[in-house]
């Protein structure tokens, strides 16, 4: 022992810095697990849809076509992968500093209530509106994750129940707002006798999203430019930066980050409150990009969307970009699909097949890390 | 070894239970060698020894949860099988141990149940009589319908002992059984053992390393050491001093050698082994202690005092041993300077400054480095890289803009994997994919890198192979001698001799006593160790 530690010291170029590469063959593997599970889950749909009376071929068609088919459904699946990438961003940071954060459908919700208040009440210039709504979104989106990590960290109360829970709280206030004349419910011109709907005034034109491209029948908005954009700086932050290092540390081992000086409330709180700002943000690009205006029922499942996308991509950050276009393209394509008469439980379903056909193979290679996140949800206190 | 069961009362009393020539090893450390042992009817037999001494092994060994490689059992005479706790328990066999087996929110008589065979439904009342009847006649009250969740841990004990004893058992085992009770309880118990050897002819037998309960409670005591049995002895003959003896063994340096020249090739590491190390004088003006720790007071959740005033000072370049049996408070002082805990009282001060413990980042910037007794707690991120482990709470040299440098990261990273030789594919693999041996080394090499001026090693060898041992005392040694004062906590006496300057001995969350190394009298510290100190006060 002591005789090395005499020698001078070695060169040090001894170890390699990144690990050795995982054989071909593992990959290989994966492949023909996605080409089996894609192929078993087409099988189950087609079985499904021919049993209730619809042409397999058809659906399959349409879900194609209408995702991918042409410059209105390319359109349609960008636009909608968007916000969904903006929510799964969120849900990615929360999970990584230990945290399971399902509350995004309210943080949509109340991100674009606060937004549509903010957009209707001022009168400015275009950018400035635009960037006003968008702000004032997100602010409100980290407030209402908040609530959560304020009962979580001086309350001791699991954020998964309190985040699920104060979504339905969200939609109240959302409804309540959009259900008052005196606060957002929309203005009828004078003297007309229908009844006014619940739902908000439409944002003036400078409270619009950007147009990336446009023409008859479609219109890109940029946030899909946005939501990429803030992937690449999340992934960055989050492998190179100390806050993402402490962040990680904090989600693997609240103990070790305590001991190296590393407080777990108030990175935790931190990665709620970004979670909650990014789906805020999300429900701000869904107001200024292709709603308009807040109704009930707004987040429309845009939520549940990112989240799950957030998971499918499990440890590898910048993933999320392409399950969320997954996600958006699923979107798209059904919405099309729904259009030519299939109910819309059978259109879920097989939705729901698709994903779980892409999720298993990524699932088995990530399942190890998986594991470790779900132990680590809702139970270790700190 | 020396002594034998040369005693006159075992030859009146019939041998219950019989051991012959017992040897169980796990890998490479042996935990029962060649052990003999005869219990006798309506005696209480304690087992004495320090903490691997085989005590447990062997009393899993008859109660059949362990498999022994060699050996014979007999129960009145007639051979058992190893291995096979419910045939052992049919024979009348039974063990209640350190750690109870309850189920919390369950009540007491449903937990007396739980382990009831053959029996499609409970009888509620009728086993509510039994609890009440048996716990009346051993004075064991417990309420049959109390839920476990509310008892204290004496009286979880008792529940423990009612199941145990409805059965009718030959041979009651109770591993370290008053570990976690009060004076008060364990006198109680020592009462309801005492009339069961009376009334019922009932042997116990008592694994325990307090002296004085042994001498109290027991009518014979037998030492184990290092899976050996080295004597049994009369109660009645024995004393605290001569039973401290045997159980630490007559020479401490003679087992630090031993150790010592077992690590491979390394004469320098194997001529400063045999004698205590010298400790470096400090440099001049810097007779501030390194490590100050004033009147330091934890108390758990349910208001038990873990750390009870202890003082403690080292100064530069001093390793000081804390010596004590495991569950005495080291956990929390271990804590306390991991930044994890702050004490309820009292105050912590490095190289003279007060230091803010349980939050922030004062303990680690006042240069204090801690390897923690299970590393996997706080000591390293299994599924972070190699790199980022080796630089975990040390970011704040490699930092500009918020950014982590990479390019340092990935030097310091390459710089202690080779200086400490530490066995890994790459800087970027996943902690969890080195040996155990090499994720302890990652600690320590991130420990000693930042060159602290404070070192806790708290078990730092625990389960390490004696190569890997000698490697680290040796790197301890060297950081003492360059400066950093160590707090080596430890419940191996053996390390504590080897490596410690001076010696304190830790007993229910308090120092009870601090002695220069050439000073220590190891049947005194045995003592210490055992003794109830402050029942007194």
């Amino acid at each position: 022992m002591t005789a090395a530690e005499a020698s001078p010291p070695r060169p040090a170029a001894a170890v390699a810095v990144r690990p050795p590469r995982l054989p071909l063959s593992d990959y290989l593997r994966v492949g023909a697990l996605l080409a089996i599970s894609i192929a078993a889950a087409i099988g189950c749909a087609a079985l499904l849809l021919s049993v209730t009376g619809s042409s397999p071929a058809t659906v399959f068609g349409a879900m194609v076509s209408g995702s991918f088919g042409s410059r209105v459904a390319l359109t349609a699946t960008l636009n909608h992968t968007g916000p969904i990438l903006l929510v799964a961003l969120g849900a990615l940071a929360a999970t990584r500093s230990g945290l399971l954060n399902i509350g995004q459908e309210g943080q949509i919700s109340i991100g674009a209530l606060f937004g549509v208040a903010v957009g209707l009440a001022v009168d400015a210039p275009r950018g400035i509106t635009l960037l006003l709504i968008l702000a004032t979104a997100a602010v409100a989106g980290a407030i209402w994750a908040s609530l959560a990590s304020l009962l979580r960290f001086t309350r001791g109360g699991s954020e998964v129940i309190t985040t699920l829970l104060l979504n339905f709280v969200g939609f109240q206030v959302v409804s309540f707002a959009v259900n008052r004349p005196w606060l957002l419910q929309e203005d009828l011109p004078e003297g007309s006798v229908l009844s006014a709907s619940p739902q908000s005034n439409p944002l003036p034109p400078a409270g619009h999203l950007p147009t990336l491209a446009q023409g008859p029948g479609f219109r890109l908005n940029s946030s899909i430019t946005l939501a990429v954009g803030l992937a690449l700086v999340l992934a960055f932050l989050l492998a190179r930066t100390r806050w993402g290092f402490e962040l990680r540390t904090v989600g693997l081992n609240p103990r070790a980050a305590r001991r190296s000086g590393v407080s777990p409330a108030l990175v935790g709180s931190g990665a709620l409150a970004i979670s909650g700002a990014l789906a805020g943000l999300a429900g701000g690009v869904l107001l200024t990009g292709t709603a308009f205006r807040v109704n009930d029922g707004f987040s429309n499942n845009y939520g549940w969307e990112g989240l799950l996308a957030a998971l499918v991509a499990g440890s590898v950050t910048l993933a999320v970009i392409p399950s969320s276009l997954l996600f958006g393209a699923l979107r798209a394509g059904s919405g099309v699909l729904a259009a030519t008469g299939v109910s819309p439980t059978i259109v879920g379903a097989v939705q729901a097949l698709v994903v779980i056909a892409v999720t298993l193979p990524l699932l088995y290679l990530n399942r190890r890390r998986l594991r470790a996140l779900l132990q680590r949800t809702g139970v270790s206190r700190t | 070894m020396s002594g034998g069961p040369a005693s006159t009362t075992a030859a009146r009393r019939e041998v219950v239970l019989g051991l012959r020539s017992v040897s169980k090893r796990f890998g490479r450390v042996v935990a029962c060698d060649d052990v003999s042992l005869d219990i006798g009817a309506g005696e209480i037999r304690g087992l004495l020894g320090q903490n691997g001494a085989g005590k447990s092994t062997l009393m899993k060994i008859v109660a059949g949860f362990v498999r022994p490689e060699s050996g014979e059992l007999t129960i009145h005479g007639k051979t058992l099988g190893f291995g096979d706790p419910v045939v052992a328990a049919e024979r009348g066999i039974a063990m209640v141990h350190q750690h109870f087996s309850l189920v919390g929110p369950m009540p007491v008589w449903k937990n007396v149940t739980l382990s009831d065979r053959g029996h499609t439904r409970v009888d509620r009342s009728g086993v509510s009589r039994q609890i009440t009847e048996v716990g009346r006649r051993y004075g064991l009250d417990v309420d049959p319908d109390a839920i476990v969740d509310d008892l204290s841990v004496g009286e979880r004990q008792r529940v423990e002992l009612l199941k145990c004893l409805r059965r009718q058992p030959d041979v009651l085992i109770l591993d370290e059984p008053t570990s976690v009770l009060t004076r008060e309880e364990s006198t109680a118990l020592f009462r309801v053992l005492r009339r069961l050897a009376r009334e019922r002819g009932q042997s116990v037998v008592l694994i325990s390393h307090e002296l004085d309960e042994m001498l109290e409670v027991t009518d014979r005591v037998t030492v184990l050491r290092d899976g050996r049995v080295v004597s049994t002895v009369e109660s009645a003959e024995a004393s605290a001093d001569s039973l401290a003896h045997e159980m630490l063994g007559q020479d401490f340096a003679v087992s630090a050698e031993v150790l010592g020249l077992s690590v491979e090739g390394s004469h320098a590491s194997r001529a400063r082994t045999h004698a205590p190390p010298r400790r470096r004088a400090a440099p001049a003006g810097h007779d501030v202690p390194v490590l100050e720790l004033a009147d330091i007071k934890v108390t758990s959740a349910e208001g038990h005092a873990l750390l009870d005033g202890v003082n403690l000072e080292i100064a530069a370049g001093e390793i000081l041993g804390v010596a004590g049996v495991a569950g005495n408070g080291q956990e929390e002082l271990t804590g306390l300077l991991s930044n994890l805990i702050g004490p309820d009282s009292g105050e912590v001060r490095v190289e003279g400054r007060p230091i803010r413990t349980g939050r922030g980042r004062q303990l680690g910037r006042a240069g204090v480095g801690v390897i923690p007794a299970d590393r996997h707690d706080s000591g390293c991120v299994l599924e972070m890289t190699v790199a980022e482990n080796l630089a975990l709470g040390s970011l704040d040299g490699m930092v500009r803009w918020g950014v982590v440098r990479q390019q340092q990261l990935h030097e310091l990273g390459r710089r202690l994997v080779a200086d400490f030789r530490i066995i890994t594919s790459s800087l970027g693999a996943p902690l969890r994919s080195l040996s155990g041996g090499n994720q302890q080394r990652v600690v320590l090499a991130r420990e000693l890198a930042r060159k602290p001026c404070v070192l806790v090693a708290a078990e730092p060898t625990q389960g390490l192979d004696i190569g890997a041992r000698g490697y680290i005392w040796d790197r301890l040694r060297e950081a003492a001698a360059t400066g950093t004062g160590i707090l080596l906590i430890s419940s191996d006496l053996a390390e504590i001799m080897a490596l410690s300057h001076r010696v304190a001995v830790i007993n229910r969350g308090r120092i009870i006593g601090t002695m220069p190394r050439a000073d220590v009298d190891t049947a005194e510290l045995g003592r210490m160790m055992g003794a109830r100190t402050h029942d007194r006060g």
